[in-house]
């Protein structure tokens, strides 16, 4: 009787670890790094550096479980308007054609080139590498160290920055 | 087992060179909203994928046939992956870029100014096409800030990464500063409240009463001559021989008014924010 309550609870927990491990690593393979000495007219402030870098990864690290499951709700939060708007396309597409999309050791090189007068815009270039792999269902079809560069608008919320408008461009 | 070897590694060579290699051709660029053309090479069934911001297709085709991407299913700005599978899976990607500005944001701030503040309003514009995509091809700006008749502000601000920015002086008179951003045919206002600056030569005058002492100010202005707002705080403080007391009263049709409790012999004198007042010497009651 006590094995047998135990076993659950050991696979339980065993399942949870396996879970926050798999996360941990997913989140560790999201690299960022912000470059705001060249943001004008207003200069980016460290607590504002600081906010934007942590919720820019936090989108990165949504967008990448998105694409990957195929799921709406990691897009809540870290993403609004149009940004939102498209990558809730992208998914819902994904979801009737069967594809996916991973995102694996990101590193991404952010700059950001505007900063408001009255700090409720910022505008980033982010030059992102990494292996972008597309599946059809689980099969692999396109696996591919890419160089991609975005045009990224964030604006702040109550206590956090959101990615309102996100562009991938040929170059900068 | 060498024989049996030998046969396995024909059958493999003879598979790889009957696998096909498809060459995949992609447009260079295509501007957001218009049709694309893809062509393979080669012969026979294959399926082609597509996978782009909010796009994402599976399609069977027929390969050394031209494939045409619809206007609506290149919407959106950004990277393409366009994908063939037939033996093997190749691919190839191209950029969509936005189109002509359609739309213009334009954040505007504050929304209450005093008058005569050096970089008191600001203003960005940003410009997106027709499918919301900002526009980051190079574009002039021209901000333009009136009050009335009068420009108070004017400059032509060259977009850079699909932003324009502009901080002016606001005007030197109380009232609606209209602002607007025109970039070719598209211009966007907003309005912007000016109101009277700090008060400038604040002045009180005051009478002796059965209860106390009445006293107002006269009309209130700032240096530029307008009227200062209704509710701004007036604070009246009376010394006498008791000591200090302090009345707070609002501005009410450009004047401050306070009733004090003094009988004795006092001196009362007034401030509103930095900007104080004269004295005024009431003698005592009689």
């Amino acid at each position: 009787m006590t094995i047998n309550m135990k076993r659950p609870t050991v696979l339980a927990l065993a399942l949870f670890l396996a879970l926050s491990l798999h996360s941990n690593a997913a989140d560790s393979e999201v690299q960022v790094q912000l470059d705001s000495h060249k943001a004008a007219p207003r200069v980016v402030e460290s607590l504002t550096e600081r906010g934007v870098l942590r919720d820019y990864r936090i989108a990165w690290i949504s967008l990448a479980k998105a694409l990957e499951s195929n799921t709406l709700d990691p897009l809540d939060g870290p993403f609004t308007d149009e940004a939102k708007r498209v990558l809730r396309d992208t998914i819902v597409n994904q979801q009737k054609s069967g594809l996916r999309q991973r995102y694996v050791n990101q590193n991404h090189q952010l700059e950001a080139v505007f900063y408001a007068p009255e700090g409720d815009v910022i505008e980033l270039h982010d030059t992102a590498e990494g292996q972008l792999q597309i599946l059809d269902g689980e099969k692999l079809i396109h696996d591919e160290h890419v160089t991609l560069h975005y045009v990224v608008l964030m604006t702040p919320s109550a206590d956090h920055w959101m990615v309102r408008h996100w562009q991938a461009v040929s170059h900068f | 087992m060498r024989l049996s070897f030998l046969i396995s590694a024909a059958i493999c060579l003879a598979q790889l060179c009957s696998a096909q290699t498809v060459d995949i051709h992609v447009p260079a660029s295509v501007v957001a909203g218009n049709e694309a053309a893809i062509s393979t090479s080669g012969s026979g069934k294959a399926t082609l994928y597509l996978s782009g911001p909010g796009i994402s297709r599976k399609t069977d085709i027929d390969l050394g046939h031209e494939i045409n991407v619809q206007s609506q299913d290149l919407k959106n700005a950004g990277v393409y992956f366009v994908i063939v599978c037939s033996d093997t899976c190749r691919s190839a990607s191209f950029y969509v870029s936005a189109a002509n500005p359609a739309a213009m944001t334009f954040l505007v701030h504050p929304s209450r100014v005093p008058v005569k503040q050096d970089d008191a309003v600001s203003g960005v514009a940003l410009a997106f096409d027709q499918f919301h995509n900002l526009v980051l091809a190079p574009a002039t700006v021209n901000f333009q800030l009136t009050a009335g008749n009068t420009t108070v502000y004017s400059r032509s601000a060259r977009m850079q990464d699909g932003v324009a920015w502009f901080r002016a002086t606001s005007g030197g008179s109380s009232g609606a500063l209209q602002v607007t951003a025109a970039l070719d045919q598209l211009s966007t206002r907003r309005v912007v409240q000016q109101v009277a600056s700090d008060p400038c030569n604040l002045r009180i005058k005051g009478q002796r009463t059965s209860s106390g002492i009445l006293v107002e100010t006269e009309p209130v202005h700032d240096c530029a001559g307008n009227s200062v707002s209704d509710g701004t705080i007036v604070t009246f403080t009376a010394v006498d021989g008791k000591g200090k007391s302090t009345v707070d009263a609002p501005i009410k049709q450009g004047v401050a008014r306070a009733q004090i409790q003094a009988s004795n012999q006092a001196v009362i004198s007034v401030a509103s924010g930095v900007v104080l007042g004269n004295e005024l010497r009431v003698g005592a009651q009689p």
